[in-house]
C-alpha cells in the first residue's frame, strides 16, 4: 500500500510537471492549452460551416463536442502507446513499474482535456442556453472515458516495445476510428446491421452520450456506458497483468 | 570472525538479450552466463572486468531494472539504486522543480524532497541558476545538480558505474570526496570499474568477471593482482602474435 501511494504521487507530479514544462515552451505560455484545441476545432469549423455550408448552430455544437472528446482519446492512446519506448533513458537508470508510464500520459491529457472542456461548456451555454439537470451525468461519462483511455493506452504500451511494427497500424487505425466514431454523422442514421460493428468502438457510444447530455439535454444510455465500462475494465486488467509480468523484460528489448 | 548480514544474493544468474539476425530469426546473446556471489551489509564490493563482459548488465540486475533469464537474484529487503544523474529531468523546468521530480523518481516522497531542498541547493552550489530552467545550464551545472539529488537519495545499497567524480574540476574533487567518505563508512556500495587503482583504494572485496562468468572472487588486492597479471599476459601474447 505504501508503494501504491508513492506511485500515485509520482504520476501526478510527473503529469503536472509536464504541463508546466509545456506551458513554458512557447512565448504564449498557458494560453496554448486553450489556443491549441481552439485551432484544432477551428480547422473543422472552417471546413464544415464556411466551405461546405453544412449544418446549423446545433450541428456545429455537436461537432465541436465530439471533436474535443475525441482529442482526449486520440492523444491518450497515441502517446501512451509510445510511453515505454519514449522513456528508454529513464528505465535504463531506475526501476519504475512500467504500468505507471501510460498512467502518467493519460493523466496529463486528462488535465488538458478538463481545461478545454470548460471552454466548451462556456461555448455551449452561450449558444444553446443554460445547463440542465441532465448535465450532472457528465462526470460519469468522463469517468468511463478515462477507463477506456487507460485500457487502450496500457494495452498498446505493453505491446509496442515487443512489436514495434504495430506503431504504423496504430497511427492509421486511429485515423480510421476518427472517421468511424460518429463525429461527422449521427450513429442513429446508420443501417442497423452496420450499427452493431460501429458500436464495437467504445468512442461511438461515448460521443453519443456526451451529445445526448450536452446538446439534446437527455440522460445518457446508462446500459451502454455500463457495458463499455465493464469491457474496458477487463482490457485494463489484462493490460496491467502483461505490464507487471514483463516489467523487468522491457529493458532488454529496447 | 562475525557473520555478516546478506543484502543481495546472486545465484547462478544468466541474462540474455535478443539480437535480430534476419526477418524471422532472433538469436540470443548471453551477456551473463553463470554468476554467483553475495553482497553483505556494510561492505564495499568491487566488480572488475574488461569492456563488454557484462558489468553494466550486472548492475542493472542488482538494481532490479532487469530480471535474470536463469537463476535468481535475492534481495533481502534493501533498496538498491544506481548512482544515476539527472533521472527524469525536464529541460523546461527549474532546478528546484527538477529536484522534486527526480527525487520522487528515485523513490523519495515529495515531503522528504521539500525538506532536503535547502541541503541540496547548498550542495549543488549553482547560485541563482537553481531557480532557472535546466535547459540554460552548462553541462557542469547539470552534473552538479544531478549529483546532489542522487547523493541525497541515500539508498541502502548504492551502485556506482565507473565514474566517481562529476562536473567541473572543483566539483569533481568535491563529489568524489563525498562518495569516498560514504564508501569508507558503513554504507553498502558496489563499484563497477576497469580501473584497478580506484578499486584497490576503495574496495574490501572484488569480483572479477570475464565472458559473463565469475573468474575469481575474494580479497581486493589478491583478485586485482591476478587481474592485472592476466592483462599483462594478454598484452604479451598479442605482441608475440604480431
Amino acid at each position: 500500500m505504501k508503494y501504491n501511494s508513492r506511485y500515485i504521487d509520482l504520476i501526478f507530479q510527473k503529469a503536472s510537471s509536464d504541463l508546466k514544462a509545456e506551458s513554458r515552451r512557447g512565448t504564449l505560455g498557458l494560453l496554448w492549452w486553450i489556443l491549441e484545441p481552439v485551432l484544432y476545432v477551428g480547422v473543422f469549423y472552417i471546413i464544415f460551416s464556411l466551405i461546405f455550408k453544412r449544418g446549423d448552430e446545433a450541428q456545429i455544437s455537436s461537432l465541436l463536442t465530439a471533436l474535443i472528446v475525441w482529442k482526449w482519446f486520440d492523444s491518450s492512446v497515441r502517446q501512451s502507446s509510445m510511453s515505454i519506448v519514449n522513456n528508454t533513458g529513464l528505465i535504463r537508470q531506475i526501476h519504475i513499474p512500467k504500468v505507471i508510464l501510460p498512467f502518467m500520459v493519460v493523466t496529463t491529457s486528462a488535465m488538458k482535456f478538463i481545461i478545454i472542456f470548460m471552454v466548451l461548456i462556456v461555448f455551449l451555454i452561450s449558444t444553446n442556453g443554460a445547463p440542465t439537470a441532465f448535465w450532472i451525468s457528465i462526470p460519469l461519462v468522463m469517468f468511463v472515458q478515462l477507463v477506456v483511455c487507460l485500457a487502450v493506452g496500457c494495452l498498446l504500451a505493453a505491446l509496442v516495445p515487443f512489436l514495434p511494427d504495430i506503431r504504423m497500424i496504430i497511427d492509421n487505425g486511429m485515423t480510421l476510428l476518427f472517421f468511424l466514431s460518429g463525429i461527422f454523422f449521427n450513429i442513429n442514421n446508420v443501417s442497423s446491421d452496420l450499427k452493431f460493428y460501429l458500436y464495437l468502438n467504445p468512442m461511438v457510444g461515448l460521443i453519443e452520450s456526451y451529445r445526448l447530455v450536452l446538446i439534446e439535454n437527455k440522460w445518457p444510455d446508462f446500459n451502454m456506458l455500463f457495458i463499455i465500462f465493464i469491457a474496458s475494465s477487463f482490457v485494463l486488467f489484462v493490460a496491467q497483468k502483461i505490464l507487471f509480468k514483463y516489467d523487468r523484460e522491457y529493458m532488454k528489448v529496447l | 570472525m562475525f557473520k555478516k548480514k546478506l543484502a543481495i544474493q546472486l545465484k547462478k544468474v544468466a541474462v540474455s538479450y535478443k539480437v535480430r539476425a534476419s526477418f524471422f530469426k532472433t538469436s540470443k546473446y548471453w551477456a551473463l552466463n553463470d554468476v554467483t556471489f553475495d553482497v553483505c551489509h556494510g561492505e564495499t564490493l568491487g566488480v572488475v572486468g574488461r569492456n563488454g563482459v557484462g558489468k553494466s548488465t550486472l548492475l542493472r540486475l542488482m538494481a532490479g531494472i532487469i530480471s535474470p533469464d536463469k537463476g535468481e537474484v535475492i534481495n533481502n529487503g534493501v533498496s538498491v539504486s544506481l548512482l544515476s544523474l539527472q533521472v527524469g529531468f525536464i529541460q523546461h523546468l527549474t532546478g528546484r522543480e527538477n529536484v522534486v521530480l527526480s527525487g520522487m523518481m528515485l523513490g523519495l516522497s515529495k515531503l522528504k524532497m521539500k525538506s532536503l531542498m535547502n541541503d541540496i541547493e547548498a550542495y549543488a552550489d549553482i547560485g541563482a541558476f537553481f531557480n532557472q530552467p535546466v535547459r540554460g545550464y552548462s553541462s557542469g551545472m547539470r552534473a552538479r545538480l544531478g549529483f546532489s539529488v542522487a547523493y541525497y537519495a541515500e539508498p541502502d545499497v548504492l551502485l556506482i558505474d565507473e565514474v566517481l567524480g562529476v562536473g567541473d574540476a572543483d566539483f569533481k574533487v568535491k563529489s568524489s570526496e563525498a562518495l569516498k567518505k560514504r564508501i569508507v563508512s558503513d554504507e553498502t556500495v558496489i563499484i563497477v570499474s576497469h580501473n584497478v587503482n580506484t578499486l584497490r583504494e576503495l574496495c574490501d572485496r572484488v569480483v572479477w568477471i570475464e565472458n559473463g562468468a565469475v573468474v575469481m572472487e575474494g580479497d581486493a588486492s589478491f583478485v586485482l593482482d591476478a587481474y592485472s597479471q592476466s592483462n599483462k599476459d594478454r598484452r604479451c601474447n598479442k605482441k608475440q602474435i604480431i
